[in-house]
This record gives structure tokens, sequence and C-alpha cells, in this order.
């Protein structure tokens, strides 16, 4: 019989479950609760019971990204995020795992059928701020929302790329980082996906946002890809430029 | 927020800024000109007032002096919560916990009062045993003990509000005569405060059940007039919350309740079972037992669609839930009719029913058991036995004159019977001497046990009826 265990992933904050099948997983902040439905683990870990939530690639980009090889998420412990497109909350719920009781996300989403559920699991969990509002202005939530050092865009909308440069220049501070989930169809169906990515890259360019790696989620999505990069990016004295 | 000047912002600007003379950065353009208009203040808004408004931000920690970023983490999250409530329209009435909540907690209270009212009776019984007899409502019976309390005090006491006359009369007889133990004042005062605690404990119940029906008016209305308040809110209970009811499909709606059921037969390939919580409903309950399962089915696939449109629906009219009974209704009444008409056949003819015979069943005391002297030796009861036989066999035919005899006699006394009753056949008995009529009451103590077969066979009573009337005038005399 194989032994259960649990290592933590080369991203803080993630886990890998080694049991009878290889999970991605998080650290549950509200251990005995499910948020989606998901299969939960418990382990011994130095006497105590510690209990991780398994984390679904096909439900979340996020995950997907993770598990493609994405080099930096740079959602770590203790962070603050601003996280567009929240939905129902599933992928939120992981990244307030991720960032832990001392971190904050910024949950915004548009719909109410969604946010009604959104802000159940925030209820639950103290470091997710529910906003329900349209991305599209954030002017309308400014004074919710203090200055983030991630942005995640998950919005799926023909001008996403407009939205994140809105949201930067209102909320992240000089030197944070982004990580923008592009489908293809969403933006252009008749072009190719390769096309696509390249528009949109172009265009964050132009707002300030410095792309640094571009990956497509085969095999958990189709014409999918995910951009991280860096907005105004601090010049350090020293010639390499570390990617925080 | 929506581009409009709070009170407050104005009295701010007034104060501060009409001193100052200087223009007033804005980051809403739109929030500027309506400053501007309003308060005919100067507004700049610009990339540059963008960078201004980053760098404020980034040290607001710093800047806004006494605020501990984790009160200022708390007050954003409180702000954010009240703000989505306000956009989600979320309104405290429409919560289906408080159902789920209210409707465990009245079959807890039924469970309590139940315990405490036998406990209750039992205590008391020691002191006063024929009350428990004659009242047998139970809150008449605290009511009644509270107000009396000890034995002595039933002659004087007023029970006129809460019994009728006879009954309060028996009651005062009786204790006078009860067997009863005495108790003391501690003894009654135990008991009495049990007693205001069941009254009491009643009254919340009826209180629970009236708020209970409210609320279930409020959040589900159109369930409320399809199946009624406790078949609904206990379908709710089950499911967990009204949405997660709204998941569930017709079929499983229509056997929610009986889930035991339902695998045991799943399991052992028999027939599943046709309603489960939904055979509480009126609906399912005024029809006749062959078409409970018809019912059940029909009633939950638009019980279904009330549940629905209560979970999912912006307006919370019941008209959908009235309009939808109306036609079940209608349905059902189709339904009782065509049982009426033949279904065989061209189906226009009616189905012939059976002409009304009144079947007497009497059941009389078999006083076989009571005496402890044998009644009659085993020749006899063999002699009995064979009586008994010809009696059944011969009836049918009947043929010979005897047993025309006896079973005219059997008659008679049936119908003496029915109109006398058990006490006067017993006399009867009694007061007979002669062997013959030894016979005869044996006879009478065999009818109890074949008096089922002749009460049912209808042929039997009209053709004897005439000679009935003959053989009474010639007993009599």
């Amino acid at each position: 019989m194989r032994v259960v265990t649990v290592e933590p992933h080369r991203h803080e904050g993630v886990f890998i479950y080694r049991g009878m099948e290889d999970a991605l997983v998080t650290l549950n902040m509200v251990p005995g609760q499910s948020v989606y439905g998901e299969r939960r683990v418990t382990v011994n870990e130095g006497g105590a019971k510690v209990e991780y939530r398994t984390w679904n690639p096909f439900r979340s980009k996020l995950a997907a990204a993770i598990l493609g090889g994405v080099d930096q998420i740079h959602i770590k412990p203790k962070c603050k995020v601003l996280y567009l497109g929240a939905a129902s909350g599933t992928t939120v719920s992981h990244v307030s795992d991720i960032i832990g009781p001392d971190g904050l996300v910024y949950a915004v989403e548009f719909s109410h059928r969604a946010g009604r559920d959104l802000v159940n699991v925030a209820k639950s969990r103290t470091n997710i701020i529910p906003v329900l509002e349209d991305a599209r202005h954030p002017l309308k939530y400014r004074m919710l929302v203090g200055m983030v050092d991630v942005i995640f865009a998950d919005v799926a909308q023909p001008d996403q790329s407009r939205i994140l440069a809105l949201n930067a220049h209102t909320f992240l501070r000089n030197g944070g980082h982004f990580l923008i989930s592009i489908k293809a169809n969403c933006i252009d169906s008749t072009a190719s996906a390769e096309a696509v990515f390249a528009s949109e890259v172009r265009k964050l360019q132009q707002e300030n946002l410095k792309p640094q790696e571009q990956l497509t989620l085969e095999p958990y999505e189709r014409d999918h890809a995910v951009v991280v990069g860096v907005y105004r990016p601090i010049r350090s004295s020293s010639k390499s430029r570390s990617s925080k | 927020m929506e581009g409009k000047i709070n009170k407050q912002l104005k009295k701010v600007l007034k104060k501060i800024v009409k001193e100052a003379h200087e223009p007033l950065a804005v980051a809403d353009a739109k929030l500027g000109g309506v400053i501007k208009e309003k308060l005919n203040l100067s507004c700049i808004h610009s990339p540059v007032v963008n960078e201004l408004m980053r760098g404020i931000r980034s040290q607001m920690d710093g800047l806004i002096p006494g605020v501990e970023p984790r009160e200022m983490a708390a007050m954003c999250l409180g702000l954010a919560h009240s703000l989505s409530r306000y956009r989600l329209k979320f309104s405290a009435d429409k919560v289906d916990t408080m159902i789920v909540q209210a409707i465990s907690l009245l079959d807890d209270l039924d469970k309590e009062l139940n315990n405490y009212i036998m406990r209750c009776r039992e205590w008391y019984g020691w002191h006063f045993p024929e009350l428990g007899k004659i009242i047998s409502d139970n809150l008449t019976y605290c009511k009644c003990l509270q107000k009396v309390g000890d034995r002595k005090n039933y002659a004087s006491a007023q029970l006129s509000e809460l019994l009728p006359e006879e009954v309060e009369a028996e009651v005062k007889a009786a204790a006078e005569i009860s067997m009863g133990t005495e108790v003391s004042e501690e003894d009654i005062c135990n008991i009495l405060h049990l007693c205001t605690q069941v009254i009491e404990i009643s009254e919340y119940r009826t209180q629970l059940y009236e708020y209970l029906q409210n609320r279930m008016m409020a959040i589900a209305p159109n369930v409320t007039v399809m199946v009624g308040e406790l078949v609904g809110a206990r379908l709710i209970a089950h499911a967990g919350s009204l949405l997660n009811l709204a998941k569930h499909a017709a079929s499983t709606v229509q056997i929610l309740g009986a889930e035991k059921a339902l695998f045991r037969a799943l399991k052992s390939r028999r027939d599943t079972p046709k309603y489960g919580l939904i055979y509480h409903a009126s609906l399912v309950g005024q029809t006749s037992p062959k078409h409970k399962g018809k019912i059940s089915r029909m009633l939950a696939a638009k019980t279904v669609l009330a549940i629905r449109y209560d979970a999912f629906g912006e307006d919370s009219s019941s008209a959908m839930g009235v309009e939808n009974r109306a036609k079940l209704e209608a349905r059902l009444r189709a339904i009782e009719d065509r049982g009426i008409r033949k279904i065989s056949g061209t189906g226009k003819a009616l189905a012939k029913a059976e002409k009304y015979e009144h079947k007497s069943e009497v059941k009389t005391y078999d006083p076989s058991g009571d005496s402890t002297l044998p009644t009659c030796s085993k020749k006899r009861k063999i002699e009995q036995v064979d009586q008994e036989d010809e009696i059944i066999e011969k009836k049918a035919k009947k043929a010979k004159v005897k047993i025309k005899v006896e079973v005219e006699e059997k008659e008679e006394q049936e119908e003496e019977e029915e109109e006398e009753g058990v006490l006067v056949v017993e006399e009867q008995e009694t007061s007979v001497k002669k062997k013959k009529k030894k016979d005869k009451k044996k006879h009478i103590k065999e009818e109890p046990l074949s008096e089922e077969e002749p009460c049912t066979s209808t042929a039997v009573p009209s053709p004897e009826k005439k000679k009935k009337k003959k053989k009474k005038k010639g007993n009599e005399d």
C-alpha cells in the first residue's frame, strides 16, 4: 500500500497530494467544508490532522496553468489579489487558501446568480471581499479595493485587455503582476487561436502591461492561453530583473 | 456612488475646499461634473490625478493615522458585504433557514409535549385516577388540574368554562368517591408546576405553527397553495433549502421521504413506493385509495413547477399556484367520475352499481368466558359442534323443518339481540330454566361464533323475516 503524502509544490501555498492518484491540493482554510463539492483529504502532519482540498484543473484555469508548468503564478501567502470574473467562487476559494488569512482577495463578479454563491463563500472565508460590480468600471468599486499585488483576470469578454488595463491603472501597484486567461473563441471566433493570442498580447503591451510568459492550457481547455506579466516594472540597479 | 453627491460629501466640500480656494482633483469625471454644477468648484480630472490617486492609495495606511490595517480590512469587508447585499436585493424575509428550523422545532415540541402530558397524567393519576378516564383531551386535563389541584377542592371549583356541564358533574362525583391516594401540598405544587409548563408549551406550539404558516406564505406562496404549509415546510426541510428542493426532479419530489422503502424495493426488484411526504397533502388525502398514486404523481409534477417559481422567480405572487391547483382539482374530479364509468367496452355504458343492502353487523359479547363453572360437558360440545355444522350447511339449503325451527329461533334471538342488546339476552338466559331452553342457550352461545356467516349472506334475512314475526308473537306469550 502506498503511503499517502502531501508535499509542497514549487509554488508557495500549493501542494501535491500523492496517494492512489496524484492531485493538486490547497490547504483548506475552513476545515470540514467543501465549497463546490470537491474531494477533501486529511493527512496527519506531526500529530495534527491537516485538511486539504483537491483542485480540479478542468474547472479552474489557474490549476490548469500550474499543471501546465507556468513559471510563476505570483500568488503567494499574504498577497493581495484582485480577481476579475470570480463567478461562483470556486477558483477564488483556492486563491483564498493559498494567500492565507493575512492576504486579501477582492473577488469581482457582475452576475447576480453567481454573486449569490460568491457571497456565501465569502461568509465563511474572511479574506474574500465580494464585489458585485461590473469590472469595466473600476471606479465604481474604488472605495472597496486598496492597492493589490496581483490581478487575475478570467472575464471571457471581447474587450478583456481593456478591462485589465483599466483595473491595473487604478489598483495594481508598480511592479505588480497580472495573469490573464484568454479564450480565443471569445475574442474572435473566426481568426486562429495563435493570431488572437498575439493580438491580445500586443494590446497589453500598449498599456504598459509587459508580458513575461504565455502558455496554452492543453489538455484541460481548448484554444485557451494564460499570459503572465508585470506592470510598470521597477528598474532595479542590478542587471538581472527578478520577477517577484 | 452612482454619480450623485452625498450630504456628507457636500458638507465636507463646502467647509474645507471652499475656504482653500483650490481646484479639487477628482477620480470620477462624472462626479467632478456634478460637483462643479452644484457647488461651483473647479475640478480637475487628468492622468496626473490618476497618478496621484495611485500614490494615495498605495500610502493609504500611512496617510490616515490611527487606523490599523486590520481595522481597514474589516471595514472594507463589512462595507463590501453590505453593498453586495444591496445589489442582490437581499431581503431577510426570504431566508428559508427559518422554515427548516421552525418545522424541526415543531416536531421536537410535539414529542416533548407528549412526554410531559403522559407524565402529568400518570403522576396526577396517583391522586385522582378517574379524571384521566373522564377527560380525554390533554389540554383540558391540564387546565382543569391547574385550576383545582387537590381532590378536595373539586366540589367548590368552577369548571364551567373548561368542561360541559355533564362532564363537570361527572368529575365532581368522581372526586368524592375517588380511590386515589392523598398527596401533600408540596407534591401538588410540583404537579402544578409541570402542568403550567405543559400549558405554556402548548400555547407556544400554536404560536409557532402560526409563525410557520406566515413564513411559508412569505417565502414560498405557490408551494403553500399547492400542497399546504406543513407538507411544503417538510419538503423544504428534507431537501435542506428551497434552492436544493428546486433542483430535484418531479419524480424525486413525489417520493421524497420514502427513501427507505424506495431503496429496499429497488434492491429487491419490487414495486417502488408511490408517494412519500406528499401523501399528507390535502389533494392526495381526499382521493380514493385507488387513485392516490395517480394524483400523487400529478401533484408532484405541478408542485415542482411551483417550487421552482418560488425559488428563482422575481415576484412573490401565488397566482400561478392557484391556477395549477384549480387544474389539478378539475382533473381529480374527472378521474373520480371516470371510475364510475366502465373502463372496458365502449366507455359510454355506466358501470352497474350493486343494490344497497343493509348488512347488519352485530358483535355480541361472548359470555362463555365469564363463568368458571364448566358450561357444558364434552359430550355436549360435540353435539354443539354437530349442530353448528348442520345449521351452517342446511341454512343455505333451507330444507328441513327441524332446522328451520332452529334457524327461526336463531333469527328471533338475533332480532331480539339487535333490538334489546346483550344484557337482555343474558337475562333471558338466566331466566330460562327448562332443559329445552338450555338448548336455546347453547344456540345463543353458538351464535356469536357463527353469526358472522349469517350476517354476511345477504339473502338470508329477507325470507325469514316473515317467519320471525310469527314466531315472535309466539315467544312473547
